[in-house]
């Protein structure tokens, strides 16, 4: 749906060839850091999970000699900083658009995301017949953010913890280093049922979502999936404009 | 004539009935049966009281050519009293080389080279054990020339050894394992003095007790193989886990049988143990059981002076692989206990968080993406028809469920994925979808439905600002 480019007839000049309208959604340095994300928790996810379950052959494989696990280590370790760092300009940006008090709450959780959510609930039992209209990110889309913010947080904590024993240990009580271990290992698959199951459907299988990618979203995603922020840009009724070319 | 015709038959006769004696004295020694083998040396005749006549006298020594004096007095008794000697094992079965009275020259020159000279003889009926010696840690200490490598004798005194295992079992009998450590502290003194003191050697030692390990339940028996491998070390928590994973005996003295399992699912028993599986002869700088426990020196975890639950104890086994660990860190080894409220609590209650935390949100995650899913294949194989039929459905339904809501906005999408067929939408259905909104919608509804394809020209300066930002990020 997304990226779907229209050619209007044949009267207009090639060079005047229009995109099918589209609204900007990500900018770029976001896109980046979805980029990042994505690339640096692959990596960890693929270096880990042989070290959770290492009863699997494919793990002992992977990690059959020390040098191996050393290996796999440092991969981990180098895309954890990669992460972290890329968490580090996350929050503070948070902090600087915070403080220049530019800091769009659009991700922020509401009331209405809740009442969102019961709509939906409703029309998916087919007690309703429509979806609820969402603003410019859908109760899903905020809870995709927050379950990986709050994931990335627990992960990279305990990810330190299991990282430096010996340092954490000197003001800690020991026993925080299993238990940082089991939340590091849990809450990476935790994660990782999570993005399989509730991103890759809604970016993937419901729709194809690619505005993480393109940056952009088309005039008719924004008015059927984000129809109050449509409404709000375009300042009337999303049933006015319809998916056309603008010359 | 008739002298001489019964003197060939005489000669035939004596000539065939010595030929059978020869044959089936030959047919007995190919059995590799002991009895057979005993009886193999024709010189078998020689009667043990022939031997003992000389070798009891008192003080029946002689000086070899070293200067050492090998005794070569038998204490009959003993001998009798002997596994070999109530078998009637004579004693030219193993000193085979003496045919008689005066003996061959000696060709040994020390007392080492005698015993040497006749350990191969116990092959021939030990052959089983024998040759499980070969592979010993010991025969190749003397395959390489260390002459003071134990060899049968050494272990088994072969005029004195008492039978060790049950005849019909086949078990060692319990007096062979309450003396199998002082065998081998003939040469290992020093790792025996400290296994005495070891829990272990303690209550088998001073207390004849017999459930605990001896050498050869770690070492094994006749191939004995180095403990220095690495191949050992990482089957070592295998070794230990033979007795402490055993409910029956770990249960009389209190143990934990858990010792094993909490050791593979914490940071140094996952990595040993799936060394062991993968290559079992690499050396990893992982602790096995005996880095942290002791190897002969085993004591009580709950020792007051040397045991492991002594909080200093065990960090100062920490700090051997990880300097500069301080007083909390040996908690972050959960000492084989399973995590409870008691016992590692933090570690429990994350546990027991994720158990309800999976459930109880990725759960209805699931089924909210199945029932999306469901909804999104029904909504698309109901679509030709739902644009007439469930309309005026869905009017009644939604004034009952919500007011503030526009309906059936479902509809909406399959004009825009299908604009090309806009003439499926009927026009009856448009004004049911913005019922509820704003009057002044209704008349751009209908309007939009005329004309789809023409943009409205008070949008074009809103609409141009994406654009532009979309061409800039672009280029």
């Amino acid at each position: 749906m997304s990226g779907k480019r229209k050619n209007t007839p044949g009267t207009v000049r090639p060079q005047e060839v229009q995109h099918e309208k589209t609204f900007p959604r990500f900018s770029l340095a976001q896109r980046w850091e979805h980029a990042i994300l994505l690339l640096s928790g692959l990596v960890l996810l693929l270096t880990g999970l042989p070290q959770k379950y290492r009863e699997f052959s494919i793990s002992q494989d992977l990690l059959s000699t020390p040098d191996r696990i050393e290996l796999i280590r440092q991969i981990h370790h180098i895309a954890a900083v990669v992460l972290a760092l890329e968490v580090a300009y996350h929050l503070g940006r948070i902090i600087y658009l915070m403080a220049k008090r530019r800091l769009p709450g659009d991700l922020l959780p509401t009331w209405q995301d809740v009442r969102d959510a019961g709509q939906m609930l409703q029309y998916l039992l087919f007690l309703r017949s429509d979806k609820p209209k969402f603003g410019r990110y859908n109760f899903e889309q905020k809870v995709t953010y927050w379950f990986l913010f709050f994931g990335v947080l627990i992960m990279g904590i305990s990810g330190l913890i299991i990282w430096f024993p010996i340092q954490f240990t000197k003001f800690l009580p020991g026993g925080v280093v299993p238990a940082a271990k089991l939340a590091h290992s849990t809450e990476a698959v935790v994660a990782a049922i999570f993005i399989i199951v509730w991103h890759v459907y809604h970016v993937h299988v419901e729709r194809t979502n690619l505005s993480m990618f393109t940056g952009r979203l088309s005039e008719e995603e924004m008015r059927i999936f984000h129809e109050k922020e449509y409404e709000r840009l375009t300042s009337q009724s999303a049933s006015k404009a319809r998916p056309g070319e603008k010359k | 004539m008739r002298l001489r015709t019964s003197l060939i038959v005489t000669g035939l006769v004596v000539t065939l009935v010595s030929f059978g004696f020869a044959f089936s004295t030959a047919s007995a020694a190919r059995s590799p049966d002991k009895e057979a083998v005993i009886q193999k040396s024709p010189l078998n005749q020689v009667d043990n009281s022939t031997c003992l006549s000389c070798h009891t006298r008192e003080g029946f020594t002689v000086e070899l050519d070293s200067g050492e004096i090998l005794p070569l007095t038998i204490n009959s008794d003993a001998y009798e009293e002997s596994t070999h000697g109530s078998n009637d094992v004579t004693c030219v079965t193993c000193h085979s080389d003496i045919e008689g009275f005066p003996h061959p020259d000696r060709t040994t020159q020390t007392l080492r080279e005698v015993k040497l000279k006749y350990y191969t003889s116990c092959k021939e009926c030990h052959t089983e054990q024998f040759n499980l010696t070969l592979d010993s840690v010991h025969q190749k200490s003397l395959a390489a020339g260390n002459q003071e490598a134990a060899v049968c004798a050494d272990c088994h005194n072969p005029h004195t050894q008492q039978r060790l295992t049950n005849k019909d079992t086949g078990e060692l009998l319990d007096y062979a394992r309450l003396h199998i450590p002082e065998t081998c502290a003939q040469c290992h003194s020093a790792i025996y003095d400290t296994y005495k003191e070891s829990v272990h050697g303690k209550a088998l030692t001073q207390e004849g007790n017999l459930d605990v390990p001896t050498c050869i339940n770690c070492h094994g028996v006749h191939n004995i193989q180095s403990p220095n491998t690495a191949t050992f070390r990482n089957s070592t928590p295998f070794l230990c886990a033979n007795c402490h994973t055993n409910n029956a005996l770990m249960d009389k003295y209190g143990l934990s049988t858990q010792v094993l399992n909490t050791y593979v699912a914490d940071f140094h028993g996952t990595t040993v143990v799936l060394f062991d599986k993968t290559f079992p002869d690499q050396p990893t700088n992982k602790p096995v059981c005996t880095d942290c426990h002791g190897v002969h020196n085993i004591v009580r975890v709950d020792d007051p002076q040397k045991g492991l639950s002594v909080r200093e104890n065990l960090l100062a086994r920490c700090q051997k692989c990880h300097p500069g660990a301080t007083a909390n860190f040996p908690d972050a080894w959960m000492s084989h206990y399973i995590p409870s409220t008691e016992k590692y609590p933090i570690v429990y209650y994350v546990n027991l968080f994720y158990k309800f935390f999976i459930p109880a949100v990725l759960g209805p995650m699931l089924i909210l993406v199945v029932m999306d899913f469901g909804r999104l294949m029904i909504n698309r194989f109901r679509k030709p028809k739902s644009v007439e039929a469930e309309a005026p459905v869905a009017e009644p339904e939604a004034e009952v469920v919500a007011e503030t809501k526009p309906l059936d906005e479902p509809e909406i999408p399959e004009p825009v994925e299908e604009p090309e067929t806009p003439g499926e939408v009927s026009p009856a259905d448009e004004p049911v979808l913005f019922e509820e909104q704003e009057t002044t919608v209704d008349a751009d509804v209908a309007d939009e439905s005329d004309v789809s394809e023409s943009s409205n020209k008070p949008d074009i300066p809103e609409e141009s600002k994406p654009l532009d930002d979309e061409e800039s990020s672009n280029g």
